[in-house]
């Protein structure tokens, strides 16, 4: 695959639509049921990516990804700042993967 | 969150210049990730772009909002102005009382510049980290993923229903249809939320605006 035609292609599907509103402010009023339908696509979306994908983010050990999400997660819920997060799940994976050869599963 | 993402995507097989100068053109953040993913995964040029759009779809919407808040600005300050939108900067300005664009344009560029710069640094210091924390790195992803959703959920159950019937459906589709399972499901998924989550969940009314970017509609701005 040309890398170079896809990033441009889809930064040109990822500008159009954002451009619209910025040309036409007056005209554009959507009904309820397609702002729903598009405010619900990024809870999917983010459903989607993760649900099989994090049980291979290590493609040897699938539970990996798991105990990072269920970290993730459980600072989510604390309400920890999210790139506060994202460090912390990456220390504690470090941190398991230095124990991980004395317990293999 | 620039890192995980470059680190991601130089694993994908993307060049470190490709790495940022998507982050320039495209810049969004879900959507990048969502590339290099499938890009990893070896996902046809069809099935990325296709994906990015539905998944860059909601731009459209915040951008509806943002430019109905500042309608005095001309032409081509807008259209330019237009590419800046993702969730956080959508989130603080329509909770912002300033409603000029400058405004919306000093704090949507810093942040396009922060993400820029963030890739950056994830090319160049990936190259210098030994492999177990490369490794991990690759959790970041994941940990951003669930990071943004938990709190976006957490206020109510019947989103917490449909993100698990999402990524049940997801998980099952991808045995049968690879790659596209991801955008099949993510529609399916939103369409069947029609059905389950109710309008004031979705739409902003009575939704907790601290905990999530992702939901804000144009309702956001009357409640203020």
């Amino acid at each position: 695959m040309d890398i170079n035609l896809m990033i441009i292609l889809c930064a040109l599907v990822t500008f159009i639509p954002m451009v619209i509103p910025a040309i036409f402010v007056e005209r554009l009023n959507f009904s309820t049921k397609v702002e729903k339908f598009l405010n619900l696509i990024p809870y999917t979306a983010l459903a989607a990516l993760i649900c099989p994908g994090v049980l291979t983010v290590d493609p040897n050990l699938w539970y990996i990804g798991l105990i990072g999400a269920i970290i993730a997660g459980g600072l989510a819920w604390k309400k920890v700042h999210l790139g506060a997060i994202v460090i912390l799940t990456v220390i504690v994976l470090i941190a398991v993967y230095s124990i991980v050869p004395m317990f293999p599963i | 969150m620039g890192i995980g993402y470059a680190a991601l995507a130089i694993k994908a097989g993307l060049t470190p210049f490709q790495t940022v100068i998507m982050s320039v053109l495209i810049y969004a953040g879900a959507g990048q990730i969502m590339i290099a993913t499938m890009l990893a995964q070896g996902a046809t040029l069809f099935a990325i772009v296709l994906t990015s759009f539905v998944l860059n779809l909601r731009y459209f919407v915040m951008n509806a909002c943002i430019f109905n808040k500042v309608e005095d600005a001309p032409l081509p300050v807008r259209i330019l102005s237009s590419h800046l939108a993702v969730d956080e900067s959508f989130a603080m300005f329509m909770l912002m009382e300033e409603s000029s664009i400058w405004t919306y344009i000093g704090l949507a560029g810093f942040a396009w510049v922060s993400w820029i710069f963030g890739a950056i640094i994830g090319v160049l210091i990936l190259n210098l980290l030994p492999v177990i924390v490369a490794n991990s790195f690759n959790i970041s992803l994941y940990a951003l993923f669930v990071a943004l959703l938990v709190p976006a959920v957490k206020e109510s159950k019947d989103l917490v229903i449909l993100v698990i019937l999402t990524a049940i459906l997801n998980f099952i589709l991808q045995l049968f249809i690879g790659n596209w399972s991801l955008i099949v499901a993510t529609i399916l998924g939103a369409v069947a939320g029609m059905y389950i989550v109710d309008d004031e969940t979705i739409l902003g009314e009575s939704y907790n605006k601290d905990d999530d970017s992702k939901s804000n509609s144009c309702k956001t701005k009357e409640v203020q």
